[in-house]
């Protein structure tokens, strides 16, 4: 049950985080709202390091490894970032939610289905659902949207 | 526009976390987060030389607004935790459920600033389809 519950509380902090520094973003620039985001991530991650494992563990020089694209997921991570804040005031929070959850899941089939050849069903059709879900509720908006102009 | 956006934004993620991903294997998640975060700093500190673009700070901004990187960490630590113990699937659907139903919230009341949007029961179709599909992501 403990685990359930910080599922869904992972889920509200991401829709938080999102609205709270597009807000500063607004205020002192896009690009410079991710900076500060960035700086309390880096201070809030190593105070959770600190915390918790309480050593570094790094298996020889990072520059050693070979496979130095797994490094890029920071870089990936400023970029979505950028397009949020961008987006996130100029649509319904519910409407970003459910498209970037389709693009993410459906991304995540193909990655899935060509490295590993296995299609989840249950993930391919709960994103059907999901996507069925938006886009009657968007014509429902256009429609409404028509009555009134 | 914005929809395609948004869209690419979750494309993004799913890169991100499968990156992401990776390095948690080589290190721990606690390490790992800081690794992300160092890069993505250095990454937008980049940007903001190329495009030399400066930074003003408004004095009488509220702590609160500054909070979005800290709630980002106890994002990846939650999401993190709960992958090690319910799979890959549960988290995502409930972290889907988490994120819609606050949003549902937000857009209802106007929180936080975001334009006001109320509910409207004739989405409540809409709202089924997208809670069947999140308890088919969890039991198929």
């Amino acid at each position: 049950m403990f685990y359930v519950i910080i599922s869904i509380i992972s889920g509200v902090t991401i829709v938080l985080a999102r609205i709270i520094n597009s807000n500063l973003g607004k205020k002192i620039g896009n690009m410079q709202g991710t900076f500060i985001n960035y700086i309390t991530g880096v201070v809030t991650s190593g105070i959770f390091l600190i915390i918790f494992r309480n050593q570094i563990n790094f298996p020889g020089n990072p520059l050693q490894i070979t496979q130095l694209w797994i490094f890029f997921g920071g870089f990936v991570g400023v970029l979505c970032m950028v397009i949020a804040n961008y987006i996130t005031p100029r649509m319904s929070s519910l409407y970003l939610t459910l498209l970037v959850f389709i693009g993410q899941l459906f991304t995540g089939l193909l990655v899935d289905y060509f490295t590993m050849h296995e299609l989840s069903v249950g993930k391919f059709i709960g994103g059907l659902l999901v996507f069925a879900g938006f886009a009657y509720n968007s014509i429902v908006d256009k429609k409404k949207k028509e009555a009134t102009e | 526009m914005n929809n395609f956006l948004a869209a690419l934004s979750g494309i993004l993620l799913s890169i991100m976390i499968t990156l992401n991903g990776f390095l948690t294997n080589q290190y721990d998640s606690y390490t790992a987060s800081v690794i992300i975060h160092m890069v993505g700093l250095l990454s937008i500190v980049i940007m903001l030389i190329v495009t030399k673009s400066k930074i003003k700070l408004q004095k009488g901004t509220p702590i609160i607004a500054y909070s979005a990187g800290a709630l980002g960490v106890i994002t990846i630590i939650f999401t993190n935790l709960s992958f090690t113990q319910l799979g890959v699937s549960i988290p995502l659907a409930l972290g889907l459920f988490g994120q819609s139903v606050s949003s549902i919230v937000i857009d209802h009341f106007g929180l936080l600033g975001m334009r006001k949007d109320k509910f409207d029961m004739k989405k409540i179709i809409g709202l089924l389809l997208i809670i069947s599909g999140i308890i088919i992501m969890m039991v198929l």
